[in-house]
């Protein structure tokens, strides 16, 4: 095996590092084309607020690629100094790789632990480099079967169990700000899944009114009427902000679409002393965090409900032993697998090799003899030949299974192969 | 002298019965127990029924300094104990029991031997013949009251926008009341003090002009702390219904009214007993 997964967190990287390394369409569809393209990989693109990360697989006969090259390749790509990115980069090699996407995709290394909102995150990313073809046969096989490991582990374990996800998070702040929710006005800015997420959470509040906005429009008008929400021309965010107490905003533009100088211009002055709560789960943001400031206008970012959340995944973080040793278990055995697949042609062309051997040794013999012994005796000597051969491909057989359970059956795989003059 | 110490004893009586019962209350903030929670409520309950029985014995009058500061404590007390018992998760008492305990000390700082109704013999504040400087006192302290709650409620406002503007995880802190019940409170309190305030402060006058004559009492520094509150109250009412101006600054606002009624309340009235007369 040779896979890499590299890339940076919420632990090993700011919002601001994650914001400028965010793929939006453009960027990850030249991210698939050329990792292939320029370094021989498989690559699977995973980009979520919370993480951004490049699974890489490559022929074993290749050297790995390693994260100062990703580095590079992520500063070309977002224009960002290769040496502000490399530090913040972690690598995760082969098992350690399979064992990471498997944690990830499991929730397991979310900031909130369990959170079921990464498993469809990783299984869109698998399908969009799936669909520009940057896939292989170690990722085609890695990342389904990362899937069935975070479904087992979230119907075998108790750590997905609650609310502790980032979008429920933004109740917690709500409740020290609001006294009641029944007179409030929801905007929900962007057609994102994290605001439908958190819409889900709010609307249980029962707020008066729900207002969506999105720049494409079609997409707000599902979700309006999904929730029951009113539509509201993009033009008009200035008016929607001026009745909206809450504010969830989840666009994927590239640079603020509230300003301080827009809202201290357009909204503060036409909102009184009304207070303003803003759920900004977009990076890069939506809006400006200078106007925060926990008085008139509160805006929480991604890291905010991050640190919130946390809380509430102390209580998963109990199941999470028993989680870890599913996914353990499931490592193993993928590993497992996946030299066995290897593996498995090398052990039939030996077995086939032998036989051949055997009957070509055998069989003139037998040919020989016949007339002179019995069937029962040409039968005995024929089943010692091939007692012979099992026990003589025991043993290398053995060998490379357990060879293979550990990781480590390439070199005794090509010296089989050189020994029985197998071809590869 | 006797007397300032007997005072001294009843003060320190149930002002170190608010004052364990605040320190249990830190203790259950700190280390959650139920324990400490009872144990506090107990020592607060105690050191009310002290509070009350030297109110009901000694009857303080409330145009003294040292009368209008323990009856304003007393109010303060009970609203300190329906706050414990409604709000049993947040931390009431640590905002209310410093205030009751500020205003026993400050009562006692300020109490002369012939504060109390009690050692003239003449119950002054319910007594018949004096209905209208009684009338006008009860407003003031009614007034008070409201002044007091707006600025408690100002205070835990403060430190709530405080942790919202440090985006403090709620899960991690004592919880407070929310900002929005928290203005809400404030806003009332002012709307029920200053109607009050502005009607003490016109008996007052009208009871200074009528009943006394002494014009040289107009700006005594009674009449003049009280006249400075009712304008920061004034500008309070202005700012908030005629201005958008930030809660923030309201609060600070109503902690100075706080600060001024304390300066009001303690010095000498220009006509009561124990006053400058």
């Amino acid at each position: 095996m040779n896979l890499r997964a590299i890339g940076c967190n919420v632990s090993s990287a700011s919002v601001e590092l994650r914001e400028k390394l965010a793929f939006d369409a453009t960027k990850l569809a030249r991210a698939l084309a050329e990792l292939p393209a320029r370094y021989g990989t498989e690559a699977v693109v995973l980009g979520t607020c919370n993480r951004v990360e490049l699974y890489l697989a490559r022929s074993e006969e290749e050297a790995p690629v390693h994260s100062p090259l990703i580095a590079e390749f992520l500063g070309e790509v977002h224009g960002v100094s290769a040496d502000d990115i490399r530090r913040h980069l972690y690598e995760h090699a082969d098992a350690e790789a399979v064992r990471h996407l498997f944690r990830v995709t499991s929730g397991l290394d979310s900031v909130v632990i369990g959170e079921s909102q990464i498993a469809g995150q990783v299984k869109e990313a698998y399908d969009a480099a799936q669909k520009a073809e940057a896939t292989g046969p170690l990722l085609n096989v890695l990342f389904p079967a990362a899937t069935r490991v975070s479904r087992r582990v979230r119907t075998e374990t108790k750590v997905a169990d609650g609310h502790a996800s980032v979008s429920s998070a933004a109740v917690e702040f709500l409740r020290p700000i609001f006294d009641t929710f029944t007179d409030k006005t929801v905007l929900v800015i962007g057609a994102g899944e994290m605001g439908r997420l958190t819409l889900n959470h709010i609307r249980e509040l029962n707020p008066a009114r729900v207002l969506v906005t999105n720049r494409s429009p079609d997409r707000a008008a599902t979700l309006a009427a999904e929730y029951g929400g009113q539509l509201i021309p993009w033009e008009q965010l200035d008016d929607a902000l001026i009745q909206a107490d809450i504010v969830l905003s989840t666009t994927g533009a590239p640079e603020p679409i509230v300003t301080r100088r827009r809202f201290d211009e357009k909204v503060r002055p036409r909102r009184g002393s009304r207070t303003l709560v803003v759920f900004d789960m977009a990076v890069p943001r939506d809006f400006d965090p200078r106007l925060h400031d926990g008085d008139r206008v509160s805006v929480f970012n991604v890291d905010d409900l991050n640190r919130v959340a946390d809380q509430a995944a102390a209580e998963r973080r109990k199941y999470l032993p028993a989680a870890d040793a599913i996914v353990m278990g499931e490592v193993v055995k993928f590993v497992q697998d996946w030299n066995r697949r290897k593996d498995g042609p090398v052990i039939g062309q030996l077995t086939a090799e032998v036989d051949r051997l055997r009957e070509s040794m055998v069989m003139p013999l037998l040919a020989k003899m016949k007339g002179k012994l019995s069937p029962a005796e040409l039968e005995h000597i024929e089943g010692a030949f091939r007692l012979f051969q099992s026990k003589l491909l025991h043993g290398p057989i053995a060998a490379l299974q357990e060879a293979s359970r550990t990781g480590h059956s390439g070199t005794l795989r090509d010296a089989l192969m050189k020994l029985f003059g197998l071809k590869g | 002298m006797t007397v300032i110490l007997l005072q001294g004893i009843y003060h320190a009586c149930f002002g170190l019965s608010y004052l364990v019962a605040l320190l249990l209350e830190l203790g259950r903030l700190a280390r959650p127990a139920r324990a400490w929670r009872a144990t506090g409520l107990a020592f607060g309950i105690v050191g009310l029924a002290a509070h009350t029985f030297y109110i009901v014995v000694h009857k303080p009058d409330p145009a003294t300094p040292s009368g209008s500061l323990l009856l304003l404590a007393w109010v303060l007390a009970l609203f300190y104990l329906y706050g414990t018992i409604h709000y049993a998760k947040q931390a009431w008492a640590v905002f209310v029991l410093p205030v009751v305990i500020l205003l026993v000390t400050l009562s006692y700082a300020l109490s002369r031997p012939d504060t109390t109704s009690a050692s003239l013999g003449v119950p002054t504040w319910v007594s018949g013949e004096r209905f209208w400087p009684s009338f006008h006192g009860t407003l003031i302290l009614l007034a008070t009251v409201g002044v007091s709650v707006g600025f408690l409620a100002s205070v835990m406002y403060l430190v709530q926008a405080r942790r919202m503007r440090n985006k403090v995880n709620p899960g991690q802190v004592v919880p407070l009341l929310n900002l929005e019940r928290l203005e809400t409170m404030n806003r009332r309190a002012l709307n029920i003090a200053f109607p009050l305030l502005s009607a003490g402060l016109l008996l007052g006058s009208l009871l200074l002009r009528h009943n006394h004559g002494l014009t040289d009492n107009w700006l005594s520094p009674k009449v003049l702390s009280t006249a400075g509150l009712w304008v920061v109250f004034l500008v309070l009412t202005y700012l908030r219904y005629g201005t958008s101006v930030p809660p923030r600054r309201l609060a600070l606002l109503s902690i100075a009214a706080f600060a001024l009624m304390l300066v009001a309340l303690g010095t000498a009235h220009p006509f009561a007993t124990g006053g400058a007369q």
